[in-house]
């Protein structure tokens, strides 16, 4: 009873706020095919987000995000369809986080969608979206991809990718893998390079990481932006020395592996090439970085 | 003192786990080892992910007896458990892969025969910080799935102790990386008599938002124990690396980054972390035991 009581007030203050979700949660459909909405959505800000996915909250705190609407549907038999709408601070952080997880095949939702297994997962103007269910079989995939279609509707205009984004050399880009966020959570997921957080990365960095040759064996370019010059100084310092120490002078060393790292900064940007095949790759990649 | 892991040292292959070693001067390097048994039979999980209660009890039980070189059940669990104890199972009720109520009912049973009252057996997983049972408790058993986990690396023994810590929080930074001082809070510290890690259908990798994808749950049949819960996540820690470097790469094996494993060693020293030092027992079913 009192967990009802609380749903409603925050139902309540949600609609009072003048929130920019209002239209599009008053709009959801209660049905899709033969899938019911249930009683009491859900709403999660950045206050109590862990009371819904414990330690995963991180990975959205690390991001710009304000609430989460969260919508049960079943059908009969009992099973389950979750709908998720996040409320990103913007378009950016919106393709941020649908970019830190992507695997599957484009979807034809919103400005980028992957669908597989039963998850759904779209971005467009500052909502991210995700639909999941455990559920199996085509009649499922059909009601997760309507379900999405649906509410891409009613999320508004589309938004603009990171601007830090245009940095990026286009030549042999795999624009799919690319990534955008800003800290060390997110960069060890998409891409493991050592438990401390040498780059040094915080709320505050942006970040975009891409990949660029051959799906199976490619080279990867991480460019961040920090606050200020003094920043992007310390954290190429400590980089170099976490990870590097034998390439102080040279800011590039062919790695155990056979495959060349560099290291580039210029201003308040560091920018890193892992896995290069040669030594001209890796510099052919940083050399096409779109500076300022 | 070893030097923490990096992509480089990684993938060249040349480390073992020693995520997080920079703690190491802190570590009892004695010759204490700790013994970890790994049982399994290809009917534990049936079609449909259902799991087969005979033979996980039977699992059990032949498990926890080589673990403590019992000759049978009731022997083993008279050793853990005294007559007249308070018990506090802890569970993980995650629902995605929550602990088999198999794996919990058969313990209770156990515990029951060794001469505990129903009414001081309490299973819990939220609330075992305010629970009465687990407030009094005397003894623990500590239970649940094996997952990876987007922050901590992979959730196992160490990390299912996160509910007994004043703040959730204030373990998240640094990849989890203190999670080891929960077993070091007053309502635990001591009590803690078995470790199970079940890997009937364990999670390799994880996707959305919950951190969970059908695809990378594998029946896998097993079920991992121990007196130790470092020594048992660690090998855990082995068992998915094994399957992501069979299914996602070399490249992908270690799941960012566990290094809560190892510190909960050599910071806070509430187990067995090298593998040098862990007796792993293997029984039953062999066939891609992968570990």
């Amino acid at each position: 009873m009192k967990k009802h009581i609380l749903l409603f007030c925050l139902v309540f203050i949600f609609f009072c706020e003048g929130n920019p979700m209002t239209d599009v949660y008053r709009s959801l459909p209660d049905r899709i095919l033969e899938w019911k909405a249930g009683e009491g959505d859900v709403f999660y800000d950045r206050g109590n987000l862990f009371d819904y996915m414990d330690g995963g909250a991180e990975v959205y705190l690390a991001f710009d995000f304000r609430r989460v609407l969260v919508r049960k549907f079943h059908r009969p038999g009992g099973e389950e369809m979750t709908l998720d709408i996040y409320e990103m601070g913007s378009s950016a952080e919106a393709f941020g986080i649908f970019s830190c997880d992507r695997e599957d095949e484009e979807a034809g939702i919103g400005q980028g969608s992957e669908y597989g297994f039963g998850l759904l997962r779209f971005w467009k103007g500052s909502y991210f979206v995700t639909v999941m269910t455990a559920a199996e079989g085509e009649d499922v995939d059909r009601a997760v991809l309507e379900l999405g279609r649906e509410v891409a509707k009613l999320l508004g205009p589309e938004g603009p990718e990171p601007a830090i984004l245009g940095m990026l050399p286009q030549d042999g880009l795999r624009k799919k893998r690319i990534s955008y966020f800003h800290s060390d959570i997110h960069l060890n997921n998409r891409f493991f390079i050592a438990p401390e957080n040498i780059l040094k990365l915080d709320r505050e960095t942006e970040c975009v990481f891409a990949e660029y040759g051959p799906r199976g064996d490619p080279a990867s370019l991480l460019i961040v932006r920090y606050t200020n010059q003094q920043k992007a100084l310390e954290a190429y310092r400590s980089f170099v020395a976490g990870f590097m120490p034998e390439a102080a002078d040279t800011g590039i060393i062919r790695m155990e592996s056979l495959k060349w790292t560099q290291i580039r900064i210029a201003g308040d940007t560091v920018a890193v090439v892992f896995d290069a095949p040669t030594e001209d790759f890796a510099r052919q990649i940083l050399s096409g970085i779109k500076i300022d | 003192m070893a030097k923490p892991i990096t992509r480089r040292n990684f993938i060249k292959g040349s480390v073992g786990i020693v995520i997080g070693s920079a703690a190491a001067g802190l570590s009892a390097q004695g010759e204490k080892k700790a013994r970890v048994v790994l049982i399994r039979h290809p009917e534990a999980v049936e079609a449909g992910s259902r799991f087969n209660a005979p033979v996980i009890q039977q699992m059990l039980d032949e498990g926890i007896g080589a673990l403590l070189n019992a000759g049978d059940p009731a022997e083993a669990f008279s050793r853990l458990i005294k007559p007249g104890e308070t018990v506090g199972i802890k569970t993980n009720v995650w629902s995605y892969l929550p602990t088999p109520a198999e794996v919990e009912q058969h313990l209770k049973r156990r515990v029951i025969e060794a001469g505990v009252a129903e009414n001081q057996i309490g299973i819990d997983d939220h609330t075992v910080k305010t629970n009465p049972i687990f407030q009094k408790a005397t003894s623990l058993i500590n239970v649940r799935p094996i997952r990876t986990h987007y922050l901590a690396g992979m959730s196992g023994c160490i990390k299912n102790y996160i509910m007994f810590a004043p703040s959730q929080p204030a373990l998240h930074p640094n990849s989890c990386a203190d999670l080891g001082s929960t077993f070091n809070l007053p309502q635990v510290k001591g009590k803690t008599r078995l470790n199970i890690l079940c890997c009937l259908t364990p999670q390799f990798h994880g996707r959305g938002p919950h951190h969970f994808s059908r695809r990378y749950v594998w029946d896998y049949n097993g079920i991992l124990m121990s007196l130790d819960p470092v020594a048992v996540d660690t090998i855990g820690l082995e068992l998915i690396k094994a399957k992501r470097s069979q299914v996602l790469g070399k490249a992908k094996e270690l799941p960012p980054v566990p290094k809560h494993i190892k510190l909960a060693d050599t910071k806070h020293g509430i187990g067995v972390g090298d593998l040098d030092r862990i007796e792993l027992i293997k029984l039953g079913w062999q066939q891609d035991t992968l570990i």
